[in-house]
Parts: C-alpha cells; structure tokens; sequence
C-alpha cells in the first residue's frame, strides 16, 4: 500500500527492507550506528540489526569505503557511507581506483556490489564544505554507476535496486530533498531502473534535462513556462552514468531544442557531456543551440546568504534560460 | 640426559632445528623457485619478450616466502606491485603467472592489468592496483569480513617501506586494531622507496613500531632470515586465526635492482648494493641446510633442474598464448 512520505523515509525505509532480505546487506560509516545518521538516514537499524550490521566507523572515509570493498569481495553486499560529498577526497582512490576498476583489472574474477550513500547539494547553508556536489568526478570513469535520484519514490526503488546491483554504485542524496521531496512510496520494497531517465513532463517546444534537487525547480518552471504559452518536456537524467542516451537524444529530437540545468559548476559539469552527446546524436534535429543554466565557476557553496544565492540556480534563473531558448 | 632431537640435526656443531626437513627443504625449493622465476621475468623483459614493465623482488625472497609459504589455500593475499612472486608462494601455475607477464589471455585477467599487477581469484590473491597501500586496505576489508563470517583464514598484505608513510597504511592499521581483524602486514623494508632512502621516509628505526601507535602488535626481523620470518608469520597467523589480532611483520632487507626494470637505481652507492648482496637468503640457507646436512650439491642441482624445465615450459605456454582481441578492451567493465 502507498503513502505519502519523504525522500529520508523513503531511503530508511529501503535500508531496514534490505537488510531484513539479505543478511549480506551491512552498512558503515560515521555516526550512522547509535547516532543514526547527521540526517537521521539510518535511524533505527543499530537498534534492529546491532553492530555487526550496523557500524560505526572510524573518521577515516578511505578505510570506510575500502573495508565495504573487501568485505564485498567475501561476499557480503555492504552500503558504506559518505557524510557529506566534500569528504570523499579521502575515498576517491578506494572509490575510482579500487571499486570502479577491481572487475576491469581482474576481468571478472572479482566483482564488487557495494552501494556508497553520498549526501551532497547545497542550497541549505552549509557553506564551501557541506555543500558540493563532485559527481561528475565519478561519472567520467567506467565501471561505477551514478545514481541521483529526484523523488521519493526513486530513492527507495533506486536504493533497492543498486543494492541488488553487481556494480559498485554512487548514491548521491540531495540533503535538500531530504525532507521537501514527498511522494507517493509503495510500503513494499520495489525496484526502479538503474539504466533510464525518467520523462517528468511530457512537451513539445523544449527538452529540459537536469537531476536531483534541481528537478523539483524545474518542474516548477515548466508549469510557469506552459502559462507563458511554452511547453516544455522535463527529463531527469536519475542516473549519470551510465547515462540513458537514449531517452536524452529521443526527447530532443521530438523538441528541437535543449536547456540543460545542473547545480553544479559549469565548466566540465555534466552538461557539457550532454551538449557533447547531442552533438554527435541530435545535431541537424536542433533548432537552437544548446544552453546551460549553471551554478557559476566559483569554490561551492560560499555561505553568507546572498553569496550561496548567486550560486545557486533557482526558478527564476530556469525561466531565464527558458524564455531565452523559447526565443531563440 | 637424552635429548629427543629431530633426525635431521643430529650432525656436528650445528643446533637442533625447530623445523622439519621437510618444511626446510620446501621453504628452500620455494626460495629458489621464486628467484629463479623473477630473474627469469627480468631477463625475458629485457629481451623485449614483453611490454610494460617488472617490479622485482629479487633479494627479498626470505619475507615473500617465509610470510606466504604457511597459508592455506582459504587465506587471502593482498600483494603489491613487488610481489608476483607471492602469487607462486600462494600456489598460482607458474604458466599462469608467466602468461601475465606476456600480457595474454591465459593470464588471469586476460591482459587487462600489467605484468607485476598479477591476481589471482581461485586462490584469494587480490589483483591489486598500483596506488601503493591500497592492498593493505582493501585487505583489511577482506580480513573484516571473513571475521563477521567467523571463519579463521587470515590475509596476508605485502607492502614496502614507503606505503607505511602514506594515509591510508594507518587507516587499514586503525581499523584492523579496532576490530582485532585476522591481517599480517608484511612490511618487506628493502631501504629505498623506489629512489628514497629510508632517512627521508621516517624518523623511524624498526618500522614495526608503526604499530604501536594503532594498539597492535609490530614485530621486525632480518628478512634476510627465512626461517626469523617464517616462524614470526607462524606466530602472527596462529594468532591471527584465533581471534587475537592483526600484527605488523617488518622484514628487513634489500632490492638488489632498480625500483622497476627501467630504473638503473643509480642513487645507490654500489657498496651498499655488494654488501646486501653478500647477505643473499638463499646461500644463507643453504648453508643452514647443510651444516645440517640436508642438502648436497646434487640436491641443488636437482631442484634448480627441476625448477628450470618448469619456468622453460611456463614460458613455452605464455608465448604461444593468444593475445586478447583487441575489443576485448570493452569487456568486463559493468557486471
């Protein structure tokens, strides 16, 4: 039976369902045991599995990532934990090293299904280091699938399913959904696609694509749009990579045109491998030229209120980059 | 009052050995085969029979065996780019390890990682990386969970004397303390980190004392000393399997070639280099093993007979090998 509930419950929810499924299924990481979690991720699964399924780490996010790769490698399914995405510095060798290449380099004589919970955005105060978004760092190498999901919905059947996953997976959780994004979320465990961007709106006159929090933006903007006499198709991407190529190049060869709306800095974000792909793909379907709405090419996030402001896209800069493409 | 001696000591001056003449002469035959395998890969590089590069680990032999040569076939090896010869110790074909070499598709990883970077899945040995200490961690990850799985297999991670000084060697140390994990740190301290010296490493003598800042137990050895190794990775792995801990092992030794084989190691002083050389393990035991009387010339002779045909048809196999199609490249990525 479905309910309303938040984008935590919803991964919460996943977590305590994976773990009474499989006994495979442990989690690590800090202050996710007794303390459940900074954003109360974890609540309740210390109380329910103990311990040996539930462990509080050391402040060390290289060991914390590296020790769910070799427990994976007897077997186990482990979720580790990265408290915020400004510390997986520490991690990204285990991560892009380690887990991305280990089926690569022994050509499939080792495999390695850890799911890695990175919480990640900013638009909540957290200044330059509870603020960044770097999954495009993990995007770019082969082997490890990138998942961001918008919705509710999508975070408990996308957890589910890349838990299940014989990849290494990059969970990225946008803290400002955390407790804004409700959805309609089945009380059974279920899975969503690893492989598909999910069309949120259909239109005719433009393809927007984007993920995470700024999904939720810019299905506000394109009810705004659709006022304005301009229709616009929302596709969020859900996965960054793979990336579903297909639903991306389809969606802007029925509209022609191509905004493009991350939250993280511009230069080498993600939309530049779309603009890229489309290129290739879409070239003579376009009528306009590709356009991006960005966060600027500045440290994320700076903290005082007007400064994170500028850095942030927000509705308004969306209908912008809209109206601007509409007339183009 | 009689003394019940093992049978093979019984002779002259020398003292009674703890150890069988079986378990001798097998550590002797493991010693010879290592070298003779790894000079062999060195020879074959410089002849241009393969590509890359080879990290080797020639003078080293009294820890890559002395700490391997006990495992059983359910214990784990994470080695590093200076251990293929671990690979053999742990009981991989030597057709396999020479396959790897050449970069085939009889390697186990179908020519995916370089010569040196050798796994192998069958046997636990983890296909490592070269992003030096990761074995250490990714070991201790393993060792973790054969620990909730309540086995009592250990794993065995070599590393030299530079990963101690980086991150991530003290992040797996603290995590192994913390969780009394089943793990020996084999720490092979050859003196030079490819072109540092250990003045510039650390401040530190032993460097088993790395341990004692993560609450466990450090030892060092002559590494030189195969049976000072064997019996301290004995102790280390008895304890290991019972629950009590992980232990760092330093073996102290000598690279007597470069850091890889294009690396002529110039920034040694040929003194220092005739000095190690003189403390070879393998005469060292030999000697041992003769004042012992288990071994004659006939029996070096026989082994390094027997050990020759081996390696000649190990690389008969590797050269005859396929190469992997070249869009072999795109396999094995995703699951």
């Amino acid at each position: 039976m479905a309910r309303t509930i938040t984008y935590i419950d919803a991964i919460n929810e996943a977590l305590h369902q994976e773990m009474e499924r499989d006994s495979r299924v442990c989690i690590l990481g800090e202050d996710l045991g007794m303390g459940g979690g900074v954003f109360k991720a974890t609540a309740g699964l210390y109380q329910k599995f103990g311990e040996e399924r539930v462990l509080d780490s050391p402040l060390a996010e290289g060991i914390i990532i590296a020790a769910a790769i070799g427990a994976s490698l007897v077997g186990y399914r482990p979720v580790p934990e990265i408290q915020f995405a400004d510390f997986i510095g520490d991690a990204v060798d285990p991560i892009l090293q380690q887990a991305a290449k280990l089926r690569y380099r022994s050509a499939g004589g080792y495999s390695c299904p850890i799911t890695i919970r990175v919480c990640w955005g900013g638009g909540t105060g957290g200044g330059l280091y509870h603020s960044q978004e770097n999954t495009t760092w993990f995007a770019h190498e082969p082997g490890i699938r990138v998942l961001a999901p918008s919705t509710a919905y999508d975070a408990k059947g996308m957890l589910i399913a890349a838990i299940r996953d014989e990849n290494p997976v990059l969970f990225f959780e946008h803290k400002k959904l955390y407790r804004t994004a409700k959805s309609e979320v089945p009380e059974e465990p279920y899975t969503v696609s690893l492989d598909e961007a999910a069309v949120r709106r259909p239109g005719r006159d433009m393809t927007v694509l984007t993920y995470g929090y700024m999904a939720s933006v810019v299905m506000e903007a394109a009810e705004e749009m659709a006022k304005r006499g301009v229709d616009a198709e929302v596709v969020d991407l859900r996965t960054l990579a793979p990336l579903d190529k297909k639903t991306i190049v389809e969606s802007v060869r029925k509209t022609n045109r191509c905004l493009i709306v991350h939250e993280d800095t511009k230069t080498l974000g993600i939309g530049a491998e779309l603009s890229a792909i489309l290129n290739e793909e879409a070239f003579d379907d376009l009528d306009a030229p590709i356009m991006r709405v960005t966060g600027p090419d500045v440290p994320p996030v700076p903290f005082s209120p007007p400064l994170e402001k500028f850095f942030m896209v927000d509705k308004e800069k969306v209908l912008a980059g809209m109206e601007k493409l509409a007339a183009y | 009052m009689a003394t019940k001696v093992n049978r093979a000591t019984a002779v002259g001056d020398a003292p009674a050995s703890r150890h069988s003449p079986e378990l001798l002469l097998g550590l002797y035959r493991m010693m010879v085969k290592c070298r003779m395998c790894d000079e062999k890969a060195r020879i074959l590089f410089k002849q241009g029979k393969y590509a890359g590069n080879f990290y080797s680990n020639v003078g080293q032999e009294g820890g890559e065996v002395g700490a391997a040569f006990s495992l059983r076939e359910d214990d784990w090896v994470a080695p590093s780019h200076r251990d293929w010869t671990s690979c053999i110790v742990k009981g991989a074909p030597l057709k396999a390890c020479f396959a790897q070499l050449y970069g085939k598709t009889d390697s186990p990883d179908r020519g995916k990682s370089t010569p040196a970077h050798m796994g192998y899945p069958e046997l636990h040995i983890i296909t490592p990386a070269s992003t030096i200490a990761a074995q250490l961690m990714i070991g201790t990850g393993v060792a973790w969970g054969l620990k909730r799985q309540a086995k009592d297999s250990v794993v065995v991670s070599f590393c030299g004397d530079g990963a101690t000084s980086i991150g991530w060697f003290h992040e797996a140390l603290n995590f192994a303390g913390v969780h009394r994990l089943p793990m020996l740190y084999v720490v092979q301290n050859n003196l030079w980190a490819e072109s540092v010296p250990l003045r510039l490493q650390t401040a530190l003598t032993d460097l088993s004392d790395r341990a004692k800042g993560h609450g466990i137990t450090g030892v060092s050895v002559d590494g030189n000393d195969i049976l000072a190794v064997y019996d301290a990775a004995t102790k280390a792995i008895a304890r290991a399997r019972a629950g009590q801990g992980p232990t760092v092992l330093e073996c102290k030794t000598y690279r007597w070639y470069g850091h890889s084989e294009i690396d002529p190691a110039k920034y040694r002083m040929p003194e220092e280099v005739a000095e190690w050389k003189k403390k070879d393990p393998i005469p060292r035991f030999e000697k041992y093993l003769a004042d012992r009387k288990l071994l004659s010339d006939q029996i070096k002779k026989q082994v390094r007979d027997e050990i020759t045909r081996e390696i000649d048809e190990a690389v008969e196999f590797a050269e005859k090998s396929p190469y992997p199609a070249p869009e072999e490249a795109l396999e094995h990525i995703w699951a």
